[in-house]
């Protein structure tokens, strides 16, 4: 239960920064780049969420399916 | 214990690059600026005190600010000691090699390097126009300069530490 929450943290860390980062390339004018950055965190977040849930999903195969 | 100091350094080290990217675009125009400085010291040199190029190349080094001087030091201390060598390619060569020094870009190495090509070869008036034009030029750069200083430079300092976060966080 721990490790969950201080991924949830991660995640809501990372989320934080990739804003103030598109805050501060939009203000500069480079909104091309803000753009990517944001879709980058994006991606990187999805990638923590897909390991998780594979684990979790495995989890249920155990239970469920007693192999 | 050494997590929290290794993420101390890598924020350190983030923030560091952000400010070292903002040191270089504060330092451009200001480096634009010696080197106008030094154009306009060498226009006097040529015409006023008739000194052969070589030497006023060299005096030039000792006049002007540190990394403009360097470049002119340099040349000038090319041409004195190796021999049957022309200024167009000892200016050439040394702009190429000296110019990772300092903090300006490719335009600012182009236009010295087109009035290097034109320095020397010909009557004083000729060079005095030529040196005009280059001054010209670069003080246009240095607006530019002095454009992308405002624009930029706040924005390299808080991206630094921000990325330097973001790789902490990451990485945790």
């Amino acid at each position: 239960m721990n490790v969950d929450v201080n991924a949830i943290f991660q995640i809501a860390g990372i989320g934080i920064i990739i804003a103030m980062i598109h805050t501060v390339l939009k203000q500069m004018g480079k909104e091309d780049m803000a753009h990517w950055v944001t879709l980058i965190g994006f991606i990187v977040v999805l990638f923590m969420v897909i390991r998780m849930l594979d684990e979790l999903l495995k989890e249920i195969k155990t239970i469920f399916l007693f192999q | 214990m050494l997590k929290l100091m290794g993420a101390a350094l890598v924020l350190f080290a983030g923030a560091m690059a952000g400010f070292y990217q903002s040191w270089r675009l504060a330092s451009r125009p200001r480096q634009i600026r010696g080197l106008i400085h030094a154009l306009q010291v060498l226009e006097t040199e040529i015409v006023y005190a008739l000194t052969p190029l070589p030497e006023a190349l060299r005096k030039l080094g000792r006049k002007t600010a540190a990394p403009v001087s360097g470049l002119f030091g340099q040349i000038g201390d090319r041409l004195e000691q190796e021999q049957g060598i022309t200024l167009q390619e000892v200016w050439e060569f040394t702009a190429l090699d000296y110019w990772k020094q300092t903090a300006m870009k490719e335009t600012e190495r182009e236009i010295v390097r087109q009035l290097g090509r034109t320095l020397g070869i010909s009557d004083r008036e000729d060079q005095v126009k030529h040196l005009h034009l280059a001054i010209r030029e670069l003080q246009r750069e240095e607006m530019t300069a002095i454009d992308e200083q405002k624009r930029y430079e706040k924005m390299w300092k808080s991206l630094g530490i921000l990325a330097g976060v973001l790789i902490v966080i990451m990485m945790y």
